[in-house]
């Protein structure tokens, strides 16, 4: 009796273990009409104008939460949002947004063109970084379903900015962020910053009522940890996932892959304002003594392409060039032509760990020839703030083109006036001035063409990369967009039922 | 004198009882061996990586015709290399951490004894402040202040590892200080340096090389856990903690980044903390005269 008893009762625990182990981890997620996702960047704030403005987690929340005049699709391509239509008048300067009627916030107030406004004030009043696109703009409302944007200046790119202005209603209280008020398919249940931000289908979305009754964007800071959440099914989506993970998650049954290209170069600055690197010869033969080829081919087989161009081919403006030929004998002796100072090691910096082989294998290639390189991975705030201060020799970022317009990436860093690598050259500044001054998109396209051949043959940068972003999700789960900025949509998402 | 002869005597004991002791003292020779020797004989550069090369399972061919025996790493660099270098790199830093803590501790324990008073009262309480920090939060702070780089790391060890140090050299040179043979010499007019130095450190210095041993696999421990976290040694420096730590995303398909020296640290600590309580048994104050 004995004998048999023990066996009995180990199989039982077992089994009671096992099926307490199914709920826990099935968690909220196996609600057919809730999904939990988690993506690459922690959502500090949902507030759009804050200071955190454009930083990815933020961009991310406020997309879902608010709408706005315009909005990119999941190609990159500006589609109508809040505005229906739009146009500019000969110069580019006056834009005409005509609004969609019937729009209403989640609290029922109608959206008018006087929202529009208060929150293009407000975000010009706030410390956002997003501010610069607007500079010297004007907001005015003609009629309740009209909005007028003036330009300081000729900007062809307008309504691809527009799509970083988030609408709120014109009263925003201190208490607002708490229980935010938007228009966009979602609103906020509740929000933990740097945890996690729970989202509820907003059943007076002009699009039509999302499928999906709750979406929570949970932060889970360790790749490692966030995969296993997938696998166990307590995350239900993933994206930015690294190559050398996405091998075994192809293999699992559960889940389904898929990547997108993004806007986002891997991009390598250097600062031409240090004397070192001064002249173009010695920054292309830098980027000749470093084979992007073989580390882009080794590391990031499956997301990864060779860039040939400083923007991604996504892009507004993108213009394929030369690739740089990988030739090591050759840049030692051009370094030892221009008189390059081996012996002073060169400053390389970046954030976020995820970058770190990428870099240390650049590093390892531009020491075979003799050039000391100190790798100097910094904290995100004090990596953003010896950016700006150009106190580096070399900067390392995976760098975005918001609004899929060279305009925001080329016409915004640089010009002399920008200030952000040191580089400054007169007829690049002129060229992007055009670019930014014609409506005509052939001219435009044209110019960007120019200008990125300048940035490419004078090595401004290197740029060895430009990124496609992994999604994994579990095979439940269908009709969420696979953004190109990792942004995805979850309006018409649906949860399989089992 | 006859007390030392009896430590001697003792320690040739040992070799009868065998195995508990010389197996560790093996092992730990062993170690020592490889980190002074391998540097020598395998040419290893951190920096340089064969990105071709890379998550090789053990015992591959390289592309340059070697064979990684223990694997290669998420840049292609050899796990086995890299172990031997971390020896290296933890037995340094351990044993100077070590024997500046010993020393420091020493002496501000045995001077805490013998002066007794106030020296005795502030000392003690500096010590008492820095045993309620917790070691390891501690040395995080420090290596957190000053640029990465072998000093920093081994500062960041020494500052609360003398501690305990202290309060077992005070507790002895209390009780030592009170034997026959230190009143005689007071007596005599010898001079409280001398005193010390002749009459009282030698019965301080058994109790700590065992307590060294056991300190010895602490720092070990957490110089490998600082690296591992990211604060500890420069990335240009090979140190198992951070081999360990550039392994951690590989757990499901490259185990042996993490596996290989995660094992050479465990026996390491482990063989370490073996020899440390054999040698507290045969040196320690308990065995060292009945008080």
């Amino acid at each position: 009796m004995r004998v048999l008893f023990r066996p009995i009762v180990a199989a039982v625990a077992v089994t009671v273990t096992l099926t307490a182990c199914s709920t826990t981890s099935g968690g909220d997620s196996a609600d057919p009409s809730s999904i939990v996702v988690s993506g690459t960047y922690p959502m500090e704030s949902i507030d759009p104008h804050s200071a955190e403005g454009g930083s990815a987690g933020k961009e991310f929340a406020g997309q879902a939460i608010y709408s706005r005049l315009t909005r990119p699709d999941a190609q990159g391509k500006i589609v109508p949002d809040l505005a229906t239509e739009w146009s500019a008048d000969g110069t580019a300067t006056t834009w005409t947004f005509t609004l969609r009627s019937g729009v209403t916030f989640s609290d029922g107030t109608p959206l008018t063109s006087d929202d529009v406004v208060a929150s293009f004030e407000r975000l010009m009043a706030g410390d956002s970084p997003i501010k610069t696109n607007f500079t010297g703009a004007k907001v005015e409302a003609p009629a309740p379903d009209k909005v007028v944007v003036t330009a300081a200046k000729p900007d062809a790119a307008l309504a691809s900015k527009a799509a970083t202005l988030y609408v709120l209603p014109k009263t925003v209280g201190a208490d607002f962020f708490k229980k935010p008020v938007g228009s966009g398919p979602f609103t906020v249940k509740s929000f933990t910053p740097g945890e996690d931000l729970v989202l509820s289908a907003n059943d007076k979305y002009f699009g039509g009522k999302p499928k999906v009754d709750q979406v929570t964007i949970r932060t889970i800071p360790e790749i490692s940890a966030r995969l296993t959440a997938l696998r166990t099914g307590e995350v239900d989506l993933v994206w930015g996932v690294p190559d050398d993970q996405l091998e075994s998650l192809q293999s699992d049954g559960d889940l389904k892959t898929g990547s997108v290209s993004s806007h986002q170069v891997f991009t390598m600055w250097f600062n031409a304002s240090v004397p070192a690197l001064k002249s173009a010869a010695v920054r292309n033969a830098l980027w000749k003594a470093v084979d992007f080829k073989t580390i882009v081919a080794s590391l990031y087989p499956r997301t990864g392409e060779l860039a040939v161009s400083p923007l991604a081919p996504t892009v507004f403006g993108y213009s394929p060039q030369q690739p740089k030929a990988y030739d090591p004998a050759a840049a030692k002796a051009e370094l030892t032509a221009a008189g390059f100072d081996f012996s002073k090691p060169l400053r390389l910096q970046f954030a976020n760990a995820e970058f770190r082989p990428f870099n240390q294998a650049v590093v390892s290639d531009l020491s075979k020839i003799g050039v000391k390189v100190e790798l100097l991975e910094k904290e995100q705030a004090v990596f953003i703030k010896d950016l700006i201060a150009l106190n580096w020799d070399v900067n390392f970022q995976q760098l975005g083109t918001a609004g899929f317009d060279a305009a925001t990436n080329l016409g915004r860093l640089y010009p002399c006036a920008a200030k952000r690598n040191g580089y400054c050259n007169p007829k690049l500044d002129q060229l992007l001035a055009e670019a930014a001054a014609t409506s005509d998109e052939a001219k435009r396209k044209e110019a960007y063409a120019a200008a990125s051949k300048i940035i490419w043959d004078d090595a401004v940068g290197m740029f060895p990369m430009s990124v496609q972003i992994a999604y994994v999700w579990n095979k439940r789960l269908d009709g969420f967009t696979l953004d190109a900025s990792g942004y995805p949509d979850f309006t018409n998402a649906a949860v399989a039922q089992p | 004198m006859s007390e030392q002869i009896g430590v001697m005597t003792r320690l040739r004991a040992a070799r009868k009882h065998g195995a508990a002791l010389w197996i560790p003292l093996g092992i730990v020779a062993a170690y020592v061996v490889v980190a002074a020797v391998g540097p020598l004989v395998i040419g290893y550069d951190h920096v340089a990586t064969a990105v071709a090369d890379r998550l090789l399972s053990p015992g591959s061919t390289t592309s340059d015709g070697g064979t990684a025996w223990l694997g290669t790493d998420g840049l292609g660099r050899d796990v086995a290399s890299q172990i031997v270098y971390g020896a290296r790199t933890s037995l340094i830093i351990a044993t100077v951490a070590v024997t500046i803590s010993a020393l420091v501790g020493m002496t501000v324990g045995a001077l805490a004894g013998l002066v007794g008073g106030w020296v005795d009262v502030v000392l003690s309480r500096i010590v008492d402040v820095l045993l309620t920090f917790p070691g390891v939060l501690l040395a995080i702070v420090v290596a957190g202040l000053f640029a990465r780089g072998l000093p920093t790391v081994i500062l960041s060890l020494s500052i609360t590892a003398w501690t305990p140090f202290a309060r077992v050299a005070r507790n002895v040179t209390l009780s030592i200080k009170e034997r026959e043979w230190v009143s005689a010499a007071r007596l005599m007019g010898v001079r409280r340096p001398a005193l010390l130095v002749r009459h009282v450190l030698p019965f301080v210095v058994p109790p700590m090389v065992a307590m060294a041993t056991l300190e010895f696999a602490l720092v070990v421990l957490a110089e490998a856990g600082l690296s591992f976290l990211g604060i500890g040694l420069p990335s240009g420096t090979p140190s198992w903690g951070q081999t360990v730590a550039n392994g951690k995303e590989y757990l499901a398909t490259a185990w042996w980044i993490s596996a290989f020296p995660g094992i050479a640290l465990f026996v390491l600590v482990v063989s370490v903390g073996l020899l440390g309580d054999q040698l507290s048994a045969r040196l320690g104050r308990n065995r060292r005269s009945p008080l």
